[in-house]
């Protein structure tokens, strides 16, 4: 299938706070209640639309358990979106953002979009975070905020897809070096270029070392 | 060696003539000067001179070098030259290749080089001190690190592994040296990354992260594809490596479309045809295309996740990369190696995929005449002049056609059916089996009989349709059946081992869930003799040991699927055969030697039939999943016997059967607990009916005096009506009073009355309850009693096994609760029946 953009993405976040059930949601269309721990990292895949444009969402999602921080670390750099979740019931999830934001800021490219994701929406009873809290730490740190539920499907697609839109706008701003294919971008054969920037076949960028980071 | 030699010696000062210093005390010097020395050009001179030392003495240079050789990497990092020099004496102390200079030195043992890796990566920081260097842009040093860290890794990969994943971003940092636009240092990245990538699943993942599918492929088609060299070939390691067993990466690699890359490198040139076909296949295009067919093999091979086999099928099959594959297939000119892999490949891109399969059935060979591909396949199976390895590719990708594919299978036992046409000029697949199966050829027997089993595998359809192939014989006698014709070949004196192999596997993947087979195997000449006699038989080969087994295979399924219905020959029979010539416990001592055997354990671990000789080839996987699946309930059934027949105890059940029973056990102890809470609140609702009866009788009597207090009232004030003025007042005081009361008393009364409404309203509501609750008592007790009598019924059946005067224990019964013994329910009476046909 061919796509005029690719973007790279990783799930970051404590564990437990669903970010395997949020991709599965959004690749697969269901929930698995069973709690079952990702080991490293694990892939998955999704064509989505944006603005008429055909774009690939490759989504790698990270185990959250401190043993694999060094592992999920190698992965900031090269992404272009971060969906950085925290679980609503859990309140030290939402303590130990502060922690994982400055592990990504450290380690990513400047350019990455972050998405800050409330998840367990569905449980509104054993809620322990408010909404306006999440709200005023993602305007603190200049994050986009959502409430999903992986369970209900609320949101979700809406998380991706927000995050997907954000990264398009950087790159129609010229923003991105999308030549560099360390950030996390890659031009498909479809892409018609509006930015002057690009080249006009696309495919495979040149061999540019990373800048950032 | 001159220039060198000149070197130490301008660096040590000259010795004196006719002495020389022994190594040791040379590098002793030098490591001293390497300490001491304060000038960068001194330091760097002994660094160059170890170098040089390092080759022929490695041990000596290794035992003092390391440390100064450490600290030079600490503290002089501004100089490449030096710093160059140390990481290459490093490597060369590491390394675990030989050097020709040490050929003859008897110390150097052959893990020197992995004992100094032990020392030089006790502590981590030396690794990481090492990494560092990689940033460092000159040619010397990034090259001599890149070495280094190869060397280390190569001896003490898991170690280095975990070193790298914690150094931050270690991986990345490798990787993005594969761009250094100096080829020289991007092939040694590869080597390391080769090295650095095996068998550890977080690594592979960073690297393919990190994205290494599209580098790879870049420096795959910048060398050439396959008609490049090493370098494409280092490449298509390095690729395997990052997807073999990783499931993730397979995904990735599929959702990144990289088959559609791979795909086209798999066509093969055609203007290098006829002339330049020999001078086409290089050794290293052998090497990268063997490379190629292993990293399509890689994404789908049956012990991959079933989803990303399927997905990446598909995609192979869209991508022509499967019809690439059929080309060189068909092609001429293709290396006998490389044909084999090519057509494992081809089996594993099309097992259990119908398009895929259904496309491997339609390739037409271009032979004269022109034949189906699988059929000139299998014309090289049963050749004994081909080698081995080919015969054993060619029965897989046969097996993989065949599997998960009814039609496929159904399309094989029709070329053998009687109807069907037969030109015999017309090479048919059956007819090759056939051929095979008849061949004096002992492999060829072997692979004929397990492709034919491949064909019943799971299908009881063609285990039938198979009964009704007749074959010919010479002397214009009747034909016999194909079956029969197996069973004489099994009991021909000259039928070697490997070929009775082959026919027990056949007939025991044709009997197995299949009445008609056993009772056509039951019918034929001598087979049940022959079997017992194998049990007797009391021969100390190993070899013999895994037939014996087999046969007891064979005749365990004769009792298990047997219908009954050849007199002589019932499950009783049979299993009196065993007790009074075998015995129990030789039978089952006999059945366990195939699960003991080691072709059992080689056979059970992959689909893919591996065997070093022609000897190995012995069982196959999916005989031993059927006996995997049946051994225990087989020994159970044939223990389970009694010298006087069958003691059908529940044990003895067949595992459905006695699930089945279970099932109603549950259901009837449900009921019971919900007949008992029924009950229950029908008591208590009848004793609430009686207490608002009693309340509305309360209600009514009250009412009643009311309304004669009522009428009372009335009846006063009619009687005090005199006419004096002072009366009057009185009166209309006195009236006033009344006319309160009785306003008091109607409003009470109509709030009785209200009242009264709603309770009886509510005593019809509780009344139509009590009614509902009692019709599902009813119905609910009705449930049960069919339950207690189907049960019933089964007891009685199952008493009916069991034999009048029996002096084995009697079977426990197996329903506690006492059930009326009714008419049979037709229904569940036929269900009853097959369950204990399957016994």
């Amino acid at each position: 299938m061919s796509y005029a953009y690719l973007f790279k993405y990783i799930i970051i976040g404590d564990t437990g706070v669903g970010k395997s059930c949020l991709l599965l949601q959004f690749t697969d269309k269901r929930f698995q209640p069973v709690h079952d721990l990702t080991i490293g990292v694990e892939f998955g895949a999704r064509m989505i639309t944006i603005d008429g444009k055909q774009i690939k969402l490759q989504i790698w999602d990270t185990a959250g358990q401190e043993a694999f921080r060094s592992i999920t670390r190698s992965y900031y750099r090269g992404a272009a979106g971060a969906l950085l979740v925290y679980d609503i019931t859990r309140r030290e999830t939402f303590n130990h953002l502060t922690t994982w934001l400055e592990d990504a800021r450290q380690h990513s490219n400047s350019n990455m979009v972050i998405m800050l994701i409330g998840n367990k929406s569905d449980l509104d009873s054993r809620r322990e975070v408010k909404k306006e809290e999440g709200e005023a730490f993602a305007r603190e740190h200049g994050l986009v905020f959502m409430e999903t539920s992986a369970r209900t499907a609320a949101n979700v697609e809406e998380a991706f897809i927000n995050t997907a839109k954000e990264i398009y706008e950087k790159i129609q701003e010229g923003v991105f070096d999308i030549n560099n294919e360390a950030n996390g971008i890659k031009i498909g054969q479809q892409a018609t270029p509006t930015n002057p920037a690009l080249p006009g076949s696309g495919g495979a960028g040149g061999a540019v070392n990373s800048g950032c980071c | 060696m001159e220039y060198l030699k000149s070197g130490i010696k301008t660096v040590l000062g000259g010795t004196e003539p006719g002495q020389q210093p022994s190594a040791a005390e040379t590098v002793e010097k030098l490591v001293d000067r390497v300490y001491s020395s304060t000038l960068l050009e001194d330091r760097r001179d002994a660094c160059r001179a170890l170098k040089a030392l390092s080759r022929k003495y490695r041990i000596e240079v290794g035992a003092q070098g390391m440390p100064p050789l450490i600290q030079v990497l600490q503290n002089d990092g501004q100089d490449a030259e030096i710093i160059g020099y140390a990481l290459d004496t490093l490597c060369n102390i590491v390394t675990s290749e030989e050097f020709d200079e040490e050929a003859d030195n008897p110390a150097v043992s052959v893990n020197v080089g992995e004992q100094f890796t032990e020392m030089f990566i006790k502590s981590p920081e030396h690794v990481t001190l090492v990494m560092g260097y990689l940033d460092e842009y000159d040619f010397r040093v990034r090259r001599a690190a890149i070495q280094l860290i190869t060397s280390l890794i190569a001896n003490k990969t898991r170690e280095l592994q975990d070193l790298v994943l914690v150094s931050p971003m270690g991986v990345s940092k490798l990787m993005d040296l594969l761009t250094d636009t100096r080829e020289v240092i991007r092939n040694d990245v590869l080597l390391l990354l080769i090295e650095l990538t095996k068998g550890n699943s977080n690594i592979q993942k960073i690297v393919a992260f990190e994205n290494a599918f599209d580098r790879l492929f870049d420096i795959v088609r910048e060398e050439g594809c396959s008609d490049g060299g090493i370098v494409v070939e280092d490449c298509l390691i390095l690729l395997l490596n990052l997807l073999k067993n990783n499931s993730s990466n397979q995904q990735f690699f599929k959702e990144g479309s990289y088959i559609q890359r791979l795909a086209p490198m798999f066509i093969l040139s055609s203007t290098n045809s006829s002339d330049l076909e020999e001078c086409g296949w290089t050794p290293q295009k052998v090497s990268n295309f063997h490379c190629m067919l292993q990293v399509v093999r890689a994404l789908v091979t049956p012990s991959n996740q079933q989803q990303v086999v399927s997905a990446c099928q598909r995609v192979m099959q869209k991508s022509q990369l499967l019809k690439a594959l059929c080309d060189i297939l068909m092609g001429s000119g293709v290396p006998a190696d490389i044909l084999t892999e090519t057509i494992n490949a081809v089996a594993e891109v099309v097992r259990g995929d119908r398009d895929n399969q259904d496309e491997l059935g339609r390739l037409t060979a271009p032979s004269q005449p022109p034949r189906p591909a699988i059929v000139v396949l299998l014309m090289s199976m049963i050749n004994e002049k081909r080698i081995q390895s080919l015969r054993c590719a060619v029965l897989y990708c046969f097996q993989c056609f065949l599997y998960r594919n009814v039609d496929g299978q159904r399309a094989l036992v029709q070329t053998l059916l009687p109807f069907s046409p037969t030109d015999f000029s017309v090479l048919t697949m059956g007819l090759l089996l056939l051929t095979g199966l008849l061949s004096t050829d002992t492999l060829a027997n072997w692979f004929s009989a397990v492709a034919m089993m491949h064909a019943l595998v799971d299908n009881v359809a063609q285990k039938e349709e198979l009964l009704r192939v007749l074959l010919g014989t010479p002397g214009g006698q009747r034909p016999i059946t194909l079956l029969e014709q197996c069973t004489n070949l099994i009991q021909q004196e000259r039928c070697r081992l490997q070929s009775k192999v082959g026919l027990l596997m056949l007939l025991s993947v044709w009997l197995a869930h299949c009445p008609s087979a056993v009772k056509a195997l039951l019918e034929t000449q001598g087979t049940m003799a022959y079997l017992t006699a194998q049990l007797c038989a009391n021969e100390h080969d190993e070899r013999e040991y895994l037939v014996q087994g087999m046969c007891a295979f064979l005749m365990g399924l004769c009792i298990q699927f047997n219908d009954n219905s050849l007199p002589n020959q019932r499950r009783e029979d049979i299993s009196q055969l065993i007790i009074k010539r075998i015995g129990q416990e030789t039978f089952c001592n006999k059945l366990s030697e195939v699960s003991r055997h080691e072709a059992y354990s080689r056979a059970c671990k992959q689909v893919q039939i591996r065997a070093k000789g022609a000897s190995e080839l012995l069982l196959d996987y999916e005989y031993c999943k059927l006996y995997k699946g049946l051994e225990a309930l087989l020994a159970k059934q044939v223990s389970g016997f009694d010298v006087d027949g069958i003691e059908l105890t529940e044990l003895t059940l067949s595992s459905e059967a006695a699930a089945l029973v279970a099932q109603y056990k549950g259901i009837i102890r449900g009921m019971d607990a919900q007949i008992q809470t029924l009950q229950q609140s029908s008591k208590d609702l009848e004793q609430q009916n009686s207490e608002l009866k009693e309340q509305l009788s309360q209600e009514q009597s009250l009412k009643s005096q009311l309304a004669d207090q009522n009428t009372l009232l009335k009846a006063q004030l009619a009687a005090q009506s005199p006419p004096s003025e002072l009366a009057q007042l009185d009166n209309d005081v006195k009236l006033n009073a009344a006319r309160y009361e009785a306003n008091m008393y109607f409003t009470v009364n109509i709030r009785l009355t209200k009242e009264l409404e709603t309770l009886r309203q509510q005593l019809a509501a509780e009344k139509q309850r009590a009614d509902a609750a009692n019709e599902k008592l009813l119905a609910t007790q009705k449930d049960q009693e069919d339950l207690l009598e189907l049960l019933a019924d089964q007891e009685a059946k199952l008493a009916r096994y069991e034999p009048p005067a029996t002096t084995g224990e009697a079977p426990p019964p197996p329903e506690p609760e006492p059930a009326p013994a009714p008419a049979l329910a037709p229904a569940e009476d036929d269900r009853y029946y097959s369950c204990s046909v399957k016994i």
